[in-house]
């Protein structure tokens, strides 16, 4: 006897930790600091920017400390762990009993130790009973009667299946944080960039990681478009086409919001940009003299007259709704260079005082565009989650289970009628409500004055 | 035209507060009664102000991409709730005060209480009319999704009992020190906390849920520790917490009205303390 009891008591410590809800206030608050500090610090950044921002010791104390990554680290993943079983221990310590007092009904014993709420004495000769069970049944529903040899009783109760509430929230917690692990370990989540007109049969997966796709997706064409001239993006659309071994199988448009999924992977669009494909050429002008020439990216070119050299920096197809435009560096002797944009269709834009800032040339030299070739890629989310379902599946068990467990109100009522040795009626009400008393102490009183009603006539 | 109404409803909900502040101290019912219309004018024409500035955005979003069928209206008149900036969301906020103050205070929504109420939607309205951008502005493609009115009208309903919660709690924690009998008295305030906590926290759970599927359909990640997102599980955490000592530690009182107060503090810092002080999917300041 003595060697069980020395065997289930560290078990049952042990036991009594996990389903303490003291370790769940705990956890919380560790989980909340360190999410603190996970919004505080800026996550998955280069280590150089934590060392500029933050120093050279706090720099290397966050990095190492893997506070860089906090969701991803033990000071996360470990209370996050310990919380989910806390949950589970308590679920599996409580729900049995919640699902065993949903089942059984108010047994007559259990309803005769209710408080008592209130008393009514009808005068001789009046049977109370069919009063009774109208006002019961308006008043609560549908009850049940029981006879005694010398009472009768009334039994009502509502909300019974509260107790099961708060342990569907915790099974749905589960769920989610389930359906979490499911998608880390047992999903694909990667980027994919392709140029327009291009064929892609991999995506990356990491930094210079890429995994094949056993299809192929080609982008037809990207397009953005915006509100008005100089107004904000309002749509950006990349039109796909899905091949297998080089036949096209289906075609689908891709914009932000409306993803397309195809060989069991989805496909969101996440960026997009444009590349030059050939030389930009661009008109020069100083003073008389007109030049034309061809810049690429990063290689300078000296201009004519030899007071300045231009590269280029960038090309966008539709440069905030104004069309094509380059993004052109250039260079006046030892100066530092300057950028500025320079749009296809609106070669008068440098000259406008309406447009200081990135638009306007510096220099004795104004440049306008002859041609931009350029090409469109998009960029995409491509993944896999076979969690999605175990977290949407927690979401709505969440709702029946904060409906139980808040938005059920929980009574229990019995009204125990017996003759009183004068031979008139006497009637008891009884009552309880764990919560909602505010509610409960209402009904009563409803109750009593359509009861007492009947004693009047 | 909109704005100006909504400067009227300011001064109506200020009226209110005032109104309702008289009828206690002269323990007037008259007074309490004004008050009530008073009140109603001011829920309708903010109600009013909404719907307009909701039909204007819908007319805006027509003029950008018309279409004739009566689908493709509909799609525009979803995703164009006047919920999509900050702007918006004030005036949505200040709707829900005394919108939920009447749903979960019913006959208690007066006196100090209905004060409370009315004058947190006045500070509300005057933040919004005096220091927030009020145009009305095209849709930008992230955000054009039926989920973002389900999303935005969960995530306020939230916040908003969660602020009546608060005033309620700061009344209580008045109530305790010096006690007044014109304040409520102490257990119906700690009843009525219990309450809007509990009608808040079911809807910061939607708000989270709907968050959650939106980010999965715009970007396919349900869950990005974006710091509001991360923000609002805390409070989401600090209210569970609350609810757990309330029924399982059998915490009343004081101590539940220091939890509401901390539960809001999280919930300003989730609202306005993200978006101002941190950056991220929900920086719509900027
Ligand atoms: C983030 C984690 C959790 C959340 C959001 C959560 C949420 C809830 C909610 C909403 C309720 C119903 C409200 C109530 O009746 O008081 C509840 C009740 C309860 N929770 Fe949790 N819970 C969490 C974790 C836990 C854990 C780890 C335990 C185990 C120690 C636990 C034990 C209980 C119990 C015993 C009840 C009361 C059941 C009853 O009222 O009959 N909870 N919880």
């Amino acid at each position: 006897m003595s060697a069980t009891r020395i065997h289930s008591k560290p078990k049952s410590w042990l036991w009594g930790t996990l389903t303490s809800i003291r370790l769940t206030v705990f956890l919380l608050l560790i989980l909340a600091a360190v999410a603190v500090i996970g919004t505080v610090v800026p996550q998955n950044q280069p280590p150089n920017q934590y060392f500029s921002r933050f120093g050279e010791v706090w720099g290397e104390l966050l990095w190492r400390g893997g506070f860089t990554r906090v969701y991803f680290s033990p000071w996360f993943l470990g209370p996050i762990s310990l919380l989910a079983a806390n949950i589970l221990a308590c679920v599996i310590h409580g729900l049995p009993q919640a699902v065993k007092r949903t089942l059984q009904p108010l047994t007559v014993s259990a309803a005769l130790t209710l408080p008592e709420r209130g008393r009514i004495i009808w005068p001789a000769g009046i049977d109370p009973q069919p009063l009774i069970a109208a006002t019961l049944k308006r008043e609560l529903g549908h009850c049940r009667q029981e006879t005694l040899p010398d009472q009768e009783i009334y039994l009502l109760e509502r909300g019974r299946c509260r107790p099961v509430g708060p342990y569907l929230i915790h099974v749905a917690l589960l769920l989610i944080l389930a359906g979490g692990l499911i998608g880390k370990f047992g999903g694909v989540d990667g980027q994919l960039a392709i140029d327009q007109g291009e064929v892609a049969g991999a995506f990356q997966v990491a930094p210079r990681v890429e995994k094949p796709l056993n299809f192929q997706v080609r982008l037809d064409k990207f397009q953005v478009s915006y509100y008005e001239p100089g107004g904000s993006p309002k749509e950006f659309r990349s039109d796909l086409t899905f091949m297998q071994d080089g036949r096209e199988v289906s075609r689908a448009t891709c914009r932000v919001n409306e993803p397309v999924s195809f060989g069991g992977l989805t496909f969101y669009q996440s960026s997009y940009g444009a590349q030059a494909t050939g030389p930009v050429r661009l008109q020069v002008q100083k003073g008389g003299l007109n030049q034309t020439v061809e810049v690429a990216y990063r290689r300078p070119v000296d201009l004519a007259g030899g007071e300045g050299k231009v590269w280029l920096m960038q090309v966008d197809g539709n440069h905030q709704g104004y069309g094509p435009a380059v993004l052109i560096a250039s260079q006046a002797g030892a100066d530092h260079p300057m950028a500025f944009w320079i749009f296809q269709n609106l070669p008068g834009l440098a000259k406008s005082p309406y447009h200081p800032g990135l638009v306007k040339q510096p220099g004795v030299y104004s440049f306008t565009v002859e041609s931009i070739p350029f090409g469109y890629y998009s960029v995409f989310q491509v993944k896999h989650d076979p969690g999605v379902g175990w977290v949407y599946a927690g979401f709505l068990l969440l709702l029946p289970g904060l409906y139980l467990a808040f938005f059920r109100p929980v009574e229990r009522w019995a009204l125990v009628l017996a003759k009183t040795p004068q031979g008139t009626w006497q009637g008891r009400l009884l009552g309880a409500s764990p919560r909602h008393r505010e509610e409960f102490a209402a009904r009563q009183e409803r109750l009593l004055t359509e009861l007492k009603r009947g004693t009047q006539s | 035209m909109i704005s100006q109404v909504l400067g009227a409803v300011m001064l109506i909900y200020l009226l209110v507060a005032i109104l309702f502040l008289m009828a206690e101290l002269w323990s007037s019912a008259r007074l309490q009664g004004l008050g009530r219309i008073v009140l109603w004018l001011g829920l309708g024409l903010h109600t009013g102000a909404l719907t307009g500035r909701w039909w204007k955005s819908y007319h805006l979003a027509l003029g950008h991409s018309p279409t004739a069928a009566l689908a493709g209206k509909l799609q525009i008149m979803i995703i164009q709730a006047p919920l999509s900036n900050f702007y918006e969301s004030l005036i949505f906020f200040s709707w829900c005060l005394p919108a939920l103050g009447l749903l979960a205070f019913r006959r208690y929504f007066k006196g100090y209480l209905g004060a409370m109420v009315a004058l947190l939607s006045t500070l509300l309205l005057a933040y919004a009319s005096f220091g927030v951008d009020s145009q009305i502005k095209p849709l930008m493609p992230a955000l054009k999704s039926n989920w973002l009115l389900i999303h935005v009208v969960t995530a306020f309903l939230g916040y908003a009992a969660f602020a009546l919660a608060f005033g309620t709690a700061i009344l209580y924690l008045f109530q305790e020190r010096r006690p007044r009998p014109s304040l409520p008295p102490l257990p119906l305030l700690d009843s009525l906390i219990y309450r809007t906590t509990v009608l808040g926290f079911l809807m910061l759970t939607l708000g989270i849920a709907t968050g959650a599927v939106w980010a999965e359909t715009a970007w396919g990640r349900y869950w990005s520790w974006d710091p509001k997102e991360t923000w609002s599980l805390i409070t989401w955490f600090i209210y569970a917490a609350l609810l757990h000592a309330r029924h399982l530690k059998g915490w009343h009182g004081r101590r539940i009205a220091w939890l509401a107060v901390l539960g809001f503090m999280a919930v300003l810092f989730t609202y306005l303390g993200v978006s101002f002080l941190l950056t991220g999917l929900h920086s719509y300041l900027t």
